[in-house]
């Protein structure tokens, strides 16, 4: 037996036991990408890094053996500055998108290609389900959207970006009926939300309040619900039956509508701040007055929201859409709608859940030409295809298939799992720190039936080369080169569909990052 | 097909030679390559279907080495050395020169016909004569840019008469009036050497002088070679430094006579011979007094002390019976029959020899936790993969004195109770594996090894390894890992390889140098070796002292002997009235002391703690034309380039500083640049398991910390050396006399023919190859 302290803690462990093995007996948890019980080959990655106090060296602990009197920091700004600068070196010898750029561009942060993918698929129903986890009103949109996503989309350059917008219009046309893309309704909570306001914010906030068990009353001055998107954008942009289509779902879900009442200060007060558990501010352009109305107060900035949490200087009182500052996107709007919504639930001992804002994202950026190919293998080489019936009409069923099927996954295939993302977020990591002058050229192998493989997405932790040679694979993985332009590669120039075989599913479960994953998995990340 | 059918065949026989375990893998491919030129996939494929050796293990090995390449190489190789001295005298333009001669194209190494394939390598070992390039067999020194094409049409003229240049036969004439040595290190044979001893030879013959002829190894004094030594019983040597084929034979004949029917001959020839002499016909060569004071030869060899390198000069390297007159296998006898293995290595800790590979641990100490482990097998490996740019004192010894490093792993055997030895020894270095494998079979004929040495009971057997290109094979744990077939990878330690190293076995790994003590100590005793140096560092250590020194070689000093002693006095001080700037000690894992520091002494904590180290002994010389940036940036893009790519620092860190120095050369570096390139030279020597990324950052951490205000002058655009190319310019000045050789001789036309009048240098067109100043005869180029 081995004594030790590790954070100033005293531990006991067996002849031979790591450093790290020792600490998650305390249950200190030490970051570790290159390294898996049984596999020799470590350690490489070097951000399992922590301080020997005695002997002021920093060392790899999952490697090093616990010896007696050992005195263990793993906590220090020290020793998390060196992980850091390791995640840092990794980061910038790794090019590879986390999201696909259509998504990070989208102010509602959709999965667009996730939804690209299953209309591919003919799966029209599914692909509403995940356009709805983000944006509340996929019809209205469909329409009236500017499409920022298409404008930072990877195929743009290339010929024309993918139809977007149009494909979200689809979701909600072609599944059979519109609600059926409706998530599973939360049992009422018997909590009350006055929602001032039935533009794009008020909809949106009123939708995912509903969703999560909140009753929601929607206040507008109007006859018509919808604010801007019924008096101001004309029927042959946004048809009428559209924008009801949209509110019979936001009704149907139980929200009541109180039209043609004109808030003052005096009603405000009297019947409604008292009255509901929380109030949603969604009125559109921030009039002089306002802030009377409902007595906010501006901060130390003159702001009277805080733009990421929606809040108020009048706890229970938040804020969303144009109120904050004049925008002409639909879409910012409507994020701003579920993000208020969230903090409302928050505010009321409850959670909507949503697909996380990563912390952190590597982002590739400009693609060099002879890169096209490599992403080309994975969308059809036809044209943007505009629909038959014009814009009206949108895209019919097998145009939005063909279209979809354009999208060429840019997004990774390890969004969630992957260790250096997950680490980079938590360590604070800045990817651009140490970014060399020449980034190495991006490649993507696809040969394999199953399993993809992205060679500048992989740290050199060799794990698949030991686990390869495990499974006593005839060809199997192998180094190639060495120091920087060292890569693992299949020998003699051979296909991944040869290499792995029976490896194939200990690989990819063991590869720390998205340099060798499933085809066909769709593995999202949830707050 | 039957081309592949032919390569089977080839290799089925290689197969069967090497043998077909996977250890097998390096000296098949060596033999692979020594055949085909280069790795045909057929022949790899071919080598996976008749061994254990896998697909992946041969893809892996035959690309982690640079000694093997996948595509055909043409017939010759030129090896353009690029070594620290080699550097600092220009062997980048030389590189260049060869590129524009053979018309390569951006990512050839190889011209179109497939005559001469071009790389860059990290040290011949030949620092005296920098820069020096090597085709095949040929070594050439002092080569200049615009003598390129020269070189190669030498060459193939040279390959055309099919000249054997290093023939390694010896002459035993019996002696009578005396010895003639002469050098035939590589440094010797690259400056003319052999063509001295051919026509020494041939003088022999013609005058039936019988003296005795010595080959002998380096005798160190590099900057006087080709140097030949005459003795002659009850006269003082004599030293021809310098001395050329076609002055031997009057040399010869002034102090032989010559015998038989030339007696007649002779008086007149002599008459002729003084009359020449009288005339006082210029000489190129320099006679030295052996006795005499004050000579370059008594400056350079004055402050030495010779212990691994003892009769230096004096012996032939494979002659067994010239080793032992001088009480060769004394020591060894003297161990086996009258010590007992801890007896000897209390002798070594005693003696406080510690490692000279570069880290210092203590000798006695490591042999002593070698043979405290038990179990039946145990390994002493002998450690002669010297890769550090600018050092050859392995080479050197290994070239020189065989039998004193085997000696000494003999002795290291059996102080440790090991059975089995292994030189390690690097593919560059194919004199010293020629020298070292005739050694090993004379003492396997003598009985000095395998089954009971001298008939003492103790058996040990010893092979060679040839390394296989990989600097970071000089690390210890990758030295194992490539004995073992495997990519040098280092492992992180513990456990050492005293209780698990090779197969797993108790490994006891020695650097020649160490080992070529052992003799020595043995023989004289601990006391008389600790008896010199400073109270850490005892005996002496052996550098390559080169750069801009006036007199540069191989070198042993004591212990504790400052370093500006071994510039003044050894090297003779700064070479062209320039200014003793700063020395570079250790190579890629030491780093730069400015001369302000000159007073420190050689010793281990000394220089570690001024933040270089001792390394393997390296010692280049600087002056003021030598930017400490671009230094540092040549020796992390060495160590760049070595790194075997495992741990993150090291192989994208040592990446990431490599181009925020090649930014910073460029005079595009920021203030920021300067802040990360300190901290990842900080995390990568933390961050880093072996010793190639801990001490990888010691240049760049030593030039920030002596030499900052240099790199603060580049932030600004300007290079203070005038070394770094984007930085600076060419201008002719109006010291020109218009004599066109520049303008003949500039390879992008930037010069206009202009006779007699002054030369411009169109900046537009000046790709800096630096020819015209080189060969103006007026001094009238500079650098601005």
């Amino acid at each position: 037996m081995v004594k030790l302290t590790i954070d100033h803690k005293p531990v006991e462990v067996n002849d031979g036991t790591t450093i790290m093995e020792a600490a998650a007996c305390l249950g200190i948890a030490i970051p570790s990408m290159c390294h898996q019980p049984g596999y020799p080959n470590h350690p490489s990655c070097m951000v399992c890094m922590v301080k020997d106090a005695d002997r002021g060296q920093l060392i790899p602990s999952c490697s090093m053996t616990a010896t007696e009197g050992m005195n263990i920091l793993t906590a220090t700004d020290e020793v998390r500055e060196v992980r850091r600068e390791a995640l840092e070196l990794l980061l910038s010898d790794h090019v590879g998108d986390c999201e696909a750029p259509c998504r990070l561009s989208c102010p509602a942060f959709m999965d667009i290609p996730l939804m690209n993918r299953l209309i591919a698929a003919g799966d029209f129903e599914q692909a509403l389900r995940i356009v709805r986890n983000e944006i509340a009103l996929p019809l209205i949109l469909g329409y009236i959207c500017p499409a920022p996503c298409e404008k930072a989309c990877k195929r743009k350059p290339m010929d024309q970006a993918v139809s977007i917008c149009h494909l979200k219009r689809s979701t909600a046309q072609y599944t059979e009926r519109y609600d059926n893309g409706l998530p599973a309704m939360a049992e009422r909570n018997g909590k009350r939300v006055a929602i001032i306001g039935t533009g794009p914010a008020g909809l949106s906030a009123a939708f995912y309040l509903q969703k999560s068990g909140y009753s929601c009353t929607l206040f507008d001055q109007h006859e018509n619900a919808g604010g801007a998107m019924f008096y101001d954008i004309p029927a042959d942009r946004l048809p009428k039956d559209i924008l009801e289509a949209e509110i019979t779902v936001i009704r149907s879900m139980g929200a009541e509508f109180r039209m043609d009442i004109e808030i003052t200060q005096e009603l405000f007060q009297s019947a409604i701040a008292g009255h509901f558990d929380a109030v949603v501010l969604a009125t559109g352009t921030m009039k002089p007055g306002h802030a009377g109305i409902f007595g906010l107060q501006p901060d130390e900035h003159g702001q009277f929201v805080d733009k990421k949490k929606m809040t108020t200087s009048i706890p229970g009182i938040f804020a969303c859409g144009n109120i904050i500052r004049e925008q002409k996107m639909a879409v910012h709007a409507a994020a701003q709608g579920k993000m208020a919504a969230q903090s409302v639930a928050l505010f009321l001992g409850s959670k909507i859940p949503a697909d996380a804002r990563p912390g952190f994202n590597s982002v590739v950026g400009h693609l060099f030409e002879p890169e096209w190919q490599e992403y080309l293998q994975e969308g059809i080489p036809d044209q943007r295809v505009e629909p038959a019936g014009g814009f009206p009409a949108g895209l019919n069923r097998d145009e939005a298939m063909h279209e979809a099927s354009r999208c060429m996954h840019c997004d990774c295939r390890k969004p969630a799992s992957c260790k250096l993302r997950l680490y980079a977020g938590e360590y604070g990591a800045n990817r651009k720190r140490f970014a060399g002058p020449h980034r190495k050229r991006l490649t993507r192998s696809l040969q394999h039936e199953l399993v993809v493989y992205e060679s500048e997405k992989c740290i050199r932790c060799g794990l698949c080369v030991e686990i390869t040679q495990k499974h006593g694979e005839s060809i199997g993985l192998s180094y190639a080169g060495r120091g920087f332009d060292v890569r693992i590669a299949v020998p003699f120039g051979g296909t991944t569909a040869g290499a792995l075989t029976t490896a194939a599913g200990e690989c990819v479960a063991a590869c720390p990052t998205g340099a060798l994953t499933w085809k066909n998995c769709e593995e999202r990340q949830s707050s | 097909m039957e081309n592949n059918l032919h390569i089977i065949e080839k290799t089925d026989l290689v197969v069967a030679r090497r043998g077909t375990t996977p250890d097998a893998v390096i000296p098949i491919l060596q033999d692979l390559q020594l055949e085909f030129n280069y790795l045909p996939e057929t022949a790899l494929k071919r080598v996976c279907e008749t061994t254990a050796i896998s697909r992946g293990q041969i893809s892996g090995i035959s690309t982690f080495y640079s000694q093997f390449r996948h595509s055909p190489a043409g017939k010759h190789h030129i090896k353009v050395c690029t070594g620290t001295a080699c550097h600092v005298k220009g062997a980048l333009f030389v590189y260049e020169a060869f590129r524009r001669e053979l018309k390569l194209a951006e990512d050839a190494d190889t011209d179109e016909s497939y005559t001469f394939t071009l790389e860059k390598i990290a040290c011949l070992g030949c620092c005296t004569l920098a820069p020096v390039v090597r085709i095949d067999e040929v070594t050439y020194g002092h080569v200049v840019p615009e003598k390129t094409g020269e070189i190669l049409a030498d060459f193939l003229s040279r390959s055309q008469k099919g000249d054997s240049i290093v023939p390694e036969t010896n002459i035993s004439t019996s002696g009578i009036q005396g010895e003639i040595r002469i050098g035939l290190g590589s440094c010797c044979v690259a400056s003319g050497s052999s063509e001295v001893k051919d026509e020494l030879e041939k003088t022999l013959a013609k005058t039936r002088i019988r003296v005795n002829v010595q080959q002998v190894g380096c005798v160190g004094i590099c900057s006087q070679v080709p140097i030949m030594e005459i003795i002659r019983p009850g006269e003082n040597p004599t030293f021809y430094a310098r001395i050329k084929p076609e002055e031997v034979r009057e040399v010869i004949l002034s102090h032989f006579k010559p015998e038989g029917y030339f007696n007649r001959a002779r008086n007149g020839f002599f008459n002729l011979f003084e009359g020449l002499l009288a005339d006082g016909a210029p000489k190129s060569f320099r006679r030295y007094l052996g006795e005499q004071r004050d000579t370059p030869i008594s400056g350079f060899l004055g402050p030495q002390v010779n212990i691994a390198t003892e009769n230096r000069g004096a012996t032939n390297p494979v002659d067994l019976e010239s080793y032992t007159r001088s009480g060769g296998f004394e020591s060894l006898r003297r161990c086996l029959f009258e010590m007992t293995p801890s007896a000897v290595t209390d002798e070594i800790i005693n003696s406080g020899l510690r490692g000279r590979g570069g880290a210092g641990f203590p000798t006695g100490r490591k042999w002593k936790l070698v043979s405290e482990q038990s179990g039946e097998v145990k390994y002493v490996i002998c450690n002669g993969d010297e890769g550090d740019p600018g050092a050859f004192m392995d080479r050197m010894l290994l070239e020189s004195y065989p039998f004193r490093i085997i000696e000494g792993m003999l002795i290291a055997g059996y102080a440790t109770g090991a059975s089995q030895g292994i030189f390690y020894i690097r593919a560059e270095y194919p004199l010293a594996v020629m020298r070292i494998s005739e050694a090993l079979r004379i003492c396997s004929e003598r009985g000095l090894t395998g089954t009971s040495v001298m008939n003492s009971g103790f058996s040990f057997d010893i092979r060679i390894f040839g390394g296989a290109g990989a600097f970071v094979c000089g690390e210890e744990t990758a030295l194992i890992a490539s004995v073992e077939g495997k990519r040098g990878l280092p492992r992180l330690r513990p456990p050492y390889p005293v209780e698990q190293g090779l197969w797993n076995k108790p490994t006891l790994i020695n650097n020649t140098e160490t080992l070529s003590f052992v003799p020595w100590i043995m023989q004289h005793g601990a006391a008389k070796f600790s008896a010199i140096g400073t109270t850490g560092s005892k005996g002496t250590k052996v550098f390559a002292l080169a750069g801009k020194v006036k007199r540069g070689g191989l070198i042993e000093v004591p212990m504790g002997i400052t370093i500006r002693q071994i510039v003044d006095e050894i090297g003779g001080g700064i070479a062209d009235d320039r200014h003793f700037k700063a020395v570079q000690i250790g190579g890629p894992s030491g780093g730069c002391l400015p001369a302000s520091k000159a007073g420190m002494p050689i010793d281990f904590e000394a220089l570690k703690e001024a933040g270089t180290m001792m390394g393997s002994g390296g010692l280049i010389v600087m002056d003021e034309t030598d930017c400490m940036v671009d230094i540092a940036h040549y020796f992390l893009s060495f160590t760049q380039s070595q790194s075997c790519g495992r741990c993150t620092f090291c192989r994208i860190g040592t990446r990431r500083m490599l181009e925020i120095l090649e930014k910073i050369k460029n005079g595009h570096g920021t203030s920021l640049d300067l802040v990360n390139l300190e901290k990842l030279a900080i995390s990568t020597a933390g961050g880093s398991i072996c010793g190639l990324g801990k001490t990888a950052p010691n240049p760049v951490l030593t030039t920030l910390h002596y030499f900052h205000e240099e790199y603060e002058a580049h932030l600004t655009g300007h290079c203070p050396a005038g070394k770094c190319l984007p930085l600076i310019h060419y201008e002719v000045n109006d010291a020109c006399i218009g004599c066109t050789k520049c303008a003949q001789r500039c390879p992008s036309d930037a010069i206009a023919f202009t006779p007699y009048e002054k030369h411009v240098i169109d900046l537009e067109k000046c790709i800096k190859c630096d020819i015209c100043r080189q060969i103006c005869p007026v001094d009238a180029i500079k650098i601005h």
